[in-house]
């Protein structure tokens, strides 16, 4: 829906208790969006490769599972679409196509038919690219940076949100119930997840 | 005929209390608690104590966003999004800016938490008692105008306010920040003991470093369970280990029987009657039906935050009161302060690597206000105080640059470094110039004008700030900090929600709104009790002093009742 229409409907929802002249005023009060809502959308497809992506950066270990298992593939798109702006969208959306060309060039293989090994090629790169483009700041691999620094990002976050990180990578306790500020760390012990 | 005056009866009280938040409950359960039938009018929805505190007991997981906004939360909460207390755990619990919208002369960020409870269910705990040093402080350097009352005066009223609330602290003999009745202290952690000690040492205990007094329960408290050390009090507390309404001042005054509340109930304006100069009951707008309706009562206490009771004020005029209840001052709206923050220093501490924690305190260290007593003399007035505290976080700043895979994951899952911070929180001087008044070029969801805000820091608080972030890193290298760094991430009046004054108290009827009872001067039985009464705002957080405020106002306010002068 157009943005404007929305927020008509927005206000005719608030019912018949405004009047006329208020609405008005309404409108007026409204601090219009920078950006039309944008509607990148991603395929079943599309969240496979993001769940391969993200166990690259947060694989399994012997202590717990990875950035697959703890559904990273679904989270990434999700936080995309309805947390960040228009434009960075697009240039996300840019960079997850650049990401999947060049596999399909360096490898002549879709992403999701990488070997492990190379699939960790393919991030080394994306890795020296992305720390040379911020030397550059050149406008080659823009997106494709774009994109490599933000999945990133969201696979950290959803990693050590996620009960897998909080409870298996990490620790958690609901109810701690006290507070003890010198305890002994013990060997091999994991960090409080909050 | 009979149908309006049995609606007149239906709807009147001996006293209306307008907003629920921390003054408002209190209004409520005092008022209540001496024999008075109550209405207590709050502008929002209600939300039951425990039962309404829907995301309280979820872990990280539960959240779909991991805790970030959306870009709908975003565009339709664009001023309560510019800081962190506007977070998914507790979204609802914020206003809907395009609601309620008002007028930024310059930039102010203006929070508010429309629901029962108000803020008490949001706010930082943090309870401070003003000192002598602050009562006197406009009196000696003739900014704003003299307090009507001395700490003395206080002083039982904050302990009478510490008793119910249950404050947790330390006991530590600082003038400038007077102790009181407190619960046993939460423990500092081994960090903060190590920098207390070389603080105070180091300044030969000129400046002292405590665990933060909190309102919350280390121990069970009338009834109210105690900490759980989880530090989710945003949320709602499901114990009630912290003071809010709900918790709290609520169950005291339903106890009674004599309070009704009224959610979605906004004051438009108190009406005024000219002929027995007084309040004779509020003008209320319902929320979701828009329908217009009256109260009636002997004594109105007006608890709607500063700025929502100082617009209810400007917004009742009349043949008498052209420029809004009890203005004759010309005061009201003016000296519009907050406190100036997001300022200090941070440093790593060393030589803890074995050490760490349970248990998350919801509390940190406080440092009070050193500066302009005794030798220590600055090139401003008045002065700050700081809170922080030292914790071992999780993040290890040695992972490399955008590094991947099972290493990074590794020492993401370890106890990273110690760090210690110190906040500064600055007083902000009393300036006339910054004010609110109503603009009446824009409305409100319900058709109300809005509020224009115009208020700076200016000076004095410029000044401030360069010791805030230098003396916080002289301190932390005093206490062996290493790799220090000072920071000043900027800060616009209303951050820190703390915003007071707009009707202050004073002796005299010409240049002060209330007078030294919290009572309108020109409309006696008037009452208004939240930080907007406040003539300064010394560095400390100051909801504490808005209860001890309250409860002496209604103190007065029953007894003069009683004797028929109101």
């Amino acid at each position: 829906m157009h943005r404007r229409e929305a927020l008509k409907n927005v206000a005719f929802l608030l019912g018949g208790a405004i009047s006329a002249s208020t609405m008005g005023v309404l409108f007026e009060s409204f601090t219009l969006p920078e950006n039309e809502k944008n509607f990148v959308s991603y395929s079943l497809q599309d969240e496979k490769i993001f769940a391969e992506f993200a166990d690259v950066i947060v694989p399994t270990t012997k202590s717990s599972a990875g950035a697959k298992a703890a559904g990273l593939g679904k989270f990434i798109p999700m936080m995309m679409q309805d947390c960040y702006p228009a434009k960075m969208q697009e240039s996300f959306a840019q960079g997850f196509k650049d990401l999947q060309a060049k596999s399909e060039k360096d490898f002549s293989k879709k992403y999701l038919e990488l070997t492990p090994a190379e699939r960790t090629k393919l991030m080394i790169d994306l890795r020296a690219i992305s720390l040379a483009q911020k030397e550059t700041k050149s406008e080659e691999n823009k997106d494709l940076v774009y994109f490599f620094t933000t999945a990133r990002d969201l696979t950290l976050l959803g990693y050590y949100s996620s009960e897998i990180g909080c409870t298996k990578a990490r620790e958690y306790v609901l109810v701690p119930g006290r507070y003890d500020g010198n305890t002994k760390l013990k060997p091999g012990q994991k960090s409080w997840a909050t | 005929m009979n149908l309006n005056i049995n609606l007149k009866e239906e709807n009147t009280y001996d006293a209306i209390v307008i907003g629920s938040g921390i003054s408002g409950g209190w209004a409520a359960k005092e008022l209540t608690e001496k024999g008075l039938r109550v209405i207590m009018l709050e502008r929002g929805m209600n939300i039951e104590h425990i039962t309404g505190y829907e995301t309280a007991m979820k872990s990280p997981w539960e959240f779909k966003h991991a805790g970030k906004l959306t870009e709908e939360q975003k565009r339709t909460h664009p001023v309560q999004k510019r800081d962190y207390p506007y977070q998914e755990a507790n979204e609802k619990w914020w206003v809907n800016d395009l609601e309620c919208p008002y007028t930024e002369d310059k930039r102010f960020d203006w929070y508010r938490g429309f629901h029962v409870g108000g803020k008490s269910l949001m706010w930082g705990r943090q309870s401070y008692r003003f000192s002598d040093h602050n009562f006197e402080d406009n009196a000696k350097d003739g900014h704003g105008t003299d307090w009507p009352i001395r700490y003395a005066e206080l002083s039982p009223w904050y302990d009478y306010a510490e008793r119910f609330a249950g404050i947790s602290g330390s006991k530590e003999n600082w003038p400038l920040c007077p102790d009181g009745q407190f619960l046993p202290p939460m423990d500092l952690n081994v960090v903060e003991k190590s920098v207390k000690a070389r603080i105070e040492e180091h300044y030969k205990k000129e400046r002292i470093m405590m665990i933060g007094r909190t309102a919350n329960l280390t121990v069970p408290h009338k009834g109210r369970g105690n900490c759980q050390y989880r530090n989710l009090c945003s949320r709602g507390c499901p114990f009630g280990a912290y003071f809010s309404t709900q918790s709290s001042t609520l169950p005291a005054a339903m106890a009674t029987k004599r309070l009704t509340v009224r959610p979605y109930s906004i004051v438009n304006h108190i009406i005024y009657d000219k002929d027995t100069k007084k309040a004779k009951g509020v003008m209320v707008i319902d929320a979701e039906t828009n329908k217009e309706m009256e109260f009636y009562a002997k004594i109105v206490f007006v608890n709607g935050s500063t700025l929502g009771s100082t617009f209810v004020l400007l917004n009742s005029t009349s043949e008498a009161h052209p420029n809004g209840l009890g203005n004759g001052s010309g005061q009201l709206g003016h000296n519009l302060m907050d406190h100036h923050f997001r300022c200090g220093a941070s440093g790593e501490a060393e030589g803890f690597d074995d050490k760490y924690t349970y248990g998350r305190r919801a509390n940190g260290i406080y440092v009070p206000r050193y500066q302009n007593v005794n030798n220590d003399k600055r090139e401003y007035l008045r002065g700050f105080g700081y809170q922080g505290g030292a914790s071992r976080s999780n993040w290890q700043n040695d992972v490399a640059e955008l590094s991947f895979g099972a290493g990074l994951k590794e020492k993401m899952t370890k106890p990273g470094k110690w760090t210690m911070g110190l906040g500064g929180f600055g007083e902000m001087l009393p300036y006339y110039e910054n004010r609110v008044y109503i603009d009446k070029t824009k409305k409100d969801k319900w058709g109300q004008p809005v509020l224009a805000i115009d208020c700076e820091y200016k000076e004095n608080e410029k000044k401030m700030r360069v010791d805030m972030m230098n003396d916080a890193a002289e301190m932390l290298e005093a206490a062996g900090m290493k790799n220090v760094k000072t920071y000043d991430n900027g800060c616009y009046p209303g951050m820190a929600i703390h915003e007071q004054g707009t009707a202050r108290m004073g002796n005299d009827p010409k240049t002060s709104v209330l007078n030294k009872w919290n009572q309108m001067h020109e409309v006696k039985n008037v009452f208004v009790t939240d930080g907007s009464c406040m003539p300064s705002i010394a560095c400390q957080n100051p909801s504490l002093t808005f209860m001890a405020l309250t409860a002496r106002a209604c103190d007065y306010a029953v007894k003069e009742l009683k004797k028929n002068n109101i």
